[in-house]
């Protein structure tokens, strides 16, 4: 038996509390991501675990590179970044503001503002595909009802609407998040820097421009990325109200991987979509990793 | 600090609560139409109040769609994947926090980088390797396939929790003749208790919202399914049946409302795990 609590193993002990997560991680998330790629690189529909002997091919990556979808996956997913992550930043923020001003009830205040946090996607879902329904919703009502159009939307066939819908739900989902580590961010700024622009008589606006947004463009930064992030690989809300459709509309690039791989089983040409957005993600997390790994040493 | 006027005070108070109603109202919406009874949902103006609430809905629900059955699974699942989790995390982050080991560094870096992998990549290789295994259509694959993301994450989380506990208490108990791992059990965790149940909680609450990976592996038995797959499939029936839908989504959305009520103080440290340290 090893005397662990010896200075000579102690990181031998160390060693050993790592070895289940090493161990589990090397298997199924490593071992995956190797298999994943292997499987692109072979002409399969569907895969199994050494399944094929045959060599590798590029057949699925030349698939991508001349198909339509891909190219409309890729300008669909920035759409929606651009749109969600600008959208969720100003309510987020707006919100974050809101409740960081001193009142009665703000403790509250602040469970509530980012309570949809706590709903499950695909609930949050069905409660948005049942307000938008084009017969019964509440929404088409509302608009009906202000004059703001004269026949109901169809959310579901019409490719702008159908878009929008998506993007409603991930807002409605992704400003929570924001608004919360905006609002820590917002109560770590010290609140001798609002005196001294008060003093030298700076104006609200001021204020927020010269004092608030500086101290917080590091945590905007990091949300921001954490919210792309998010829309690049969200599957439900996409799958459960759209579908990806109507006729690719909403088909972001994991929908797309999806698609291809469980929907028309094609799961060399879905393992070779998902890598190339494997990719673009280790890219904008690189942002991300880059703070850590800087904030280590 | 200036006394806000009372016109002021009321434009606060006019605000937030302009802003919650909107931002909730699809909550609200959710409750009020799983009440109402089926007839008055396709009645034009929609009653935005509940009329005539049909508190039966639920026992109807449950005695109705294997609905039951659908929510012991998804609690089972969530329960497994926050156990195996939290286990694996203990060890690791534990170890990561408090020994300078070479390697630690390179696996913290990918630990975070294994939070960002898209899911609906995973999901391919995962399908083969259970397919090969027998494992498709068991709630296992489901627990094994979320633990790809809970893992790293309660990992990160519970790291940053012993981080902030002093080294100090486990030496003394080693010098008192504590082993190592008794130091670990009797000494560390009972510290970090409140930062070991938000990063269970975490965990369920992950698990519980999944869909992609229970809607990939258990999808050919629906005996199998958890509730996200089971609301999902009512959705895309053809005639939707909404107060049923939004009953279900209640009975989903109520646990997961109830912890964040709990979790909320400890949520920032968990969102940001990983991302601001």
């Amino acid at each position: 038996m090893i005397d662990f609590s010896s200075p000579k193993h102690r990181s031998k002990f160390g060693y050993m509390l790592l070895a289940p997560a090493v161990i589990l991680m090397a298997l199924i998330i490593i071992y995956p991501i190797l298999l994943s790629v292997d499987i692109s690189l072979q002409d399969v529909r569907i895969a199994r675990v050494g399944g094929t002997q045959a060599p590798w091919t590029t057949k699925n990556y030349d698939w991508l590179i001349n198909s339509e979808e891909f190219w409309n996956s890729i300008w669909v997913t920035a759409r929606m970044v651009f749109f969600v992550g600008g959208t969720s930043l100003v309510i987020g923020l707006a919100t974050a503001l809101l409740v960081n001003q001193k009142f009665k009830g703000r403790a509250l205040a602040r469970l509530f503002v980012a309570l949809p946090w706590a709903v499950p996607e695909v609930v949050a879902t069905v409660i948005w595909a049942w307000m938008l329904d084009s017969s019964f919703g509440v929404i088409n009502w509302l608009l009906l009802k202000a004059g703001f159009i004269s026949e109901a939307i169809q959310f579901g066939s019409n490719a702008t609407a159908a878009f929008f819908a998506v993007c409603f739900v991930m807002i409605w989902k992704g400003y929570p998040l924001v608004s919360i580590m905006l609002l820590a961010g917002l109560q770590s700024i010290p609140a001798e820097q609002y005196q001294a622009a008060k003093v030298d008589g700076a104006s609200v606006w001021q204020r927020f421009f010269y004092v608030t947004l500086p101290n917080l463009a590091p945590v905007i930064g990091v949300t921001m990325v954490m919210t792309t992030l998010w829309v690049f690989r969200d599957f439900s809300i996409i799958y459960v109200l759209t579908q990806g459709g109507p006729i690719g509309a909403t088909t972001t690039l994991s929908m797309l991987t999806f698609e291809q791989a469980f929907s028309f089983f094609r799961m060399g040409q879905g393992a070779a979509v998902g890598v190339v957005t494997m990719i673009i993600c280790a890219i904008i997390s690189r942002a991300l990793v880059g703070r850590f790994a800087k904030s280590v040493h | 600090m200036k006394k806000r006027s009372l016109l002021g005070n009321f434009a606060l108070y006019g605000t937030v609560t302009a802003v919650c109603v909107v931002l909730l109202f699809p909550i609200y919406w959710m409750f009020l139409t799983a009440l109402s009874p089926r007839t008055q949902l396709r009645s034009y103006p929609p009653n935005f109040w509940p009329r005539d609430p049909q508190w039966n809905v639920f026992s109807d629900l449950l005695a109705a769609q294997p609905f039951g059955l659908w929510m012991w699974n998804t609690i089972m699942v969530a329960t497994a994947t926050m156990i195996l989790s939290l286990t694996i995390g203990v060890l690791a982050a534990y170890a990561l926090s408090r020994h300078r080991l070479r390697g630690g560094q390179p696996l913290g870096l990918f630990i975070l980088t294994s939070k960002m992998l898209p899911a609906t990549l995973l999901v391919i290789p995962l399908f083969a390797i259970f397919k090969s295994l027998g494992l498709v259509g068991s709630l296992w694959s489901v627990v094994i396939a979320q633990a790809t993301l809970i893992v790293p994450f309660a990992t990160w989380m519970l790291k940053g929790y012993f981080d902030t506990i002093p080294a100090e208490l486990e030496q003394a108990a080693l010098v008192d003749g504590c082993s190592p791992l008794g130091a670990l059990f009797r000494i560390v965790l009972p510290v970090a208790s409140p930062g070991l149940a938000a990063t269970a909680l975490y965990a369920f609450v992950i698990s519980w919202s999944d869909f992609l990976y229970a809607r990939t592996f258990l999808a050919t038995s629906e005996s199998k399914w958890t509730l996200n797959v089971g609301i999902a499939t009512l959705k895309g029936e053809f005639v939707t049946d909404w107060n049923t839908i939004m009953a279900a989504s209640l009975m989903a959305a109520v646990p997961i409302i109830g912890v964040y009520l709990f979790l909320e103080r400890y949520l920032v440290g968990g969102l940001s795990a990983g991302a601001e340290k």
